[in-house]
């Protein structure tokens, strides 16, 4: 039972990454049952380790596959399951929430991950290497570039606002 | 073409400088690098700015996704088919944590299900009968397994309750929801009873919670195809562990003979 009780302390955060990853309640609660499904099969042949890390990897993993089953949702696409998110209301330091919410979705899936882990989860970048099984220094620099990135789409989105009529972003330039 | 010189292209590698600002924010430099940095900022708005807003961006992110406060309304709905592995394990999991977290009021799955209603009710009806208790005594076992097994249509494990003093006396059929039921009854040497009630019960999704009232008390859940329910009398946690070791006892049966 211990080992269960154990898997239970990191089950709310586990459900907060997979939301925040996914972007849609059920998608993410299938990849929680899914994750738990595994790490109660599998846990026998673990020594014992960082077992937050370890359930991290195992959703990520699960994650990953159905990306691929789903073709790859194409990043803010109409369709994708984060459009059907609610629209959270409120500013936190100066940011809308709802800008916050639309720049994290247009974010590569590489991105997202690490900065979710990072700046949510609040692992150290020794543990979201670990998860991501990259070295040390992705982890440092696709962070950065997610967060340079969420600022660009965070300052665009104010333009946006002041400049409705720009046009979106699919400009091709032609050389005469 | 001078577009290659935009800092906003995402081939760029972020330089030293951008992914020192991030690490700031994480509490990942070392002291002296950590010195360094902060010296940087002082003399630099702009990588002041960056820095507030990463840590903006971070303050964002949490107030986004707050942690969700209870389990059980995860675990709601269910899709059927290859999981299987592993499945009654977490319904008894989940069953003692909603318990053990003294969520017992709390029921998965959208309505307490009508067996465990009944289970309480038949509990409440045969639990204190002296005379026929039983309708098949536990010294024929092996028929009572059986004939309730034929009836329900489906191979039944009674589970042994010995480490916790209750020794089966038997078990009869009972008309369930949808079909028949058995209900197994133990006692112990106080003459306390427990029962265990059995019924098909075919929704695919994690389901459990308890129903009590007059004293009594049922837990139920459900795994493959069945639904199971234990009840009695006093002793909340004694109860609860009974019924979390006997989902473990029939969840591992119903492992091995659906392969």
């Amino acid at each position: 039972m211990s080992f269960e009780s154990d898997l239970l302390v990191w089950l709310p955060q586990l459900r907060r990454y997979a939301r925040a990853l996914t972007g849609d309640p059920a998608w993410a609660d299938d990849l929680v049952q899914d994750t738990l499904e595994r790490a109660l099969n599998k846990w026998r042949w673990r020594a014992n380790s960082n077992l937050r890390a370890w359930l991290l990897t195992l959703l990520r993993h699960r994650f990953i596959d159905q990306l691929r089953a789903r073709h790859e949702v194409a990043v803010d696409e109409e369709g994708a399951p984060w459009q059907n998110m609610a629209a959270p209301d409120g500013k936190v330091d100066g940011l809308e929430l709802e800008d916050v919410q639309r720049a994290l979705y247009r974010l590569p899936v590489e991105q997202r991950e690490v900065l979710l882990l990072v700046a949510l989860e609040e692992l150290s970048y020794q543990e979201a290497a670990a998860v991501l099984k990259v070295p040390v220094g992705t982890v440092m620099s696709r962070l950065s570039r997610a967060r340079e990135r969420m600022r660009q789409l965070l300052d665009e989105g104010g333009d946006r606002a002041a400049a409705p009529s720009r046009p979106p972003l699919t400009v091709v330039k032609k050389w005469p | 073409m001078n577009d290659r010189q935009d800092s906003t292209c995402d081939s760029l590698e972020p330089g030293d400088d951008q992914r020192l600002l991030s690490a700031l924010v994480d509490g990942e430099l070392s002291a002296p690098e950590r010195a360094v940095v902060e010296a940087q900022l002082a003399a630099d708005p702009e990588a002041a700015r960056r820095v507030a807003h990463y840590r903006a961006q971070k303050t964002a992110l949490q107030a986004l996704f707050p942690k969700p406060a209870a389990v059980p309304s995860l675990f709601l709905q269910r899709r059927t088919p290859w999981w299987r592995l592993g499945v009654s394990a977490l319904a008894c999991l989940l069953a003692g944590v909603a318990l053990g977290l003294g969520l017992g009021t709390l029921s998965l799955g959208v309505d307490k299900p009508a067996f465990a209603q009944r289970a309480d009710m038949a509990y409440a009806v045969y639990a204190p009968e002296f005379s026929h208790p039983v309708e098949v005594g536990a010294d024929e076992q092996a028929q009572l397994v059986s004939w309730l097994s034929r009836r329900l249509n489906r191979p039944l494990a009674v589970p042994s309750l010995q480490e916790y003093g209750y020794t089966l006396i038997g078990g009869r059929l009972l008309p369930g929801e949808a079909g028949p039921a058995a209900q197994f009854m133990y006692q112990n040497k106080m003459g306390d009873r427990v029962t265990l009630y059995v019924t098909v019960f075919a929704k695919h999704e994690l389901t459990f919670g308890t129903v009590q009232g007059d004293g009594r008390r049922t837990i139920y859940w459900a795994s493959r195809g069945m639904g199971y329910a234990l009840s009695g009398r006093g002793n909340e946690a004694s109860l609860r562990m009974i019924a979390v070791d006997t989902c473990n006892a029939l969840g591992g049966h119903a492992d091995s003979w659906s392969g």
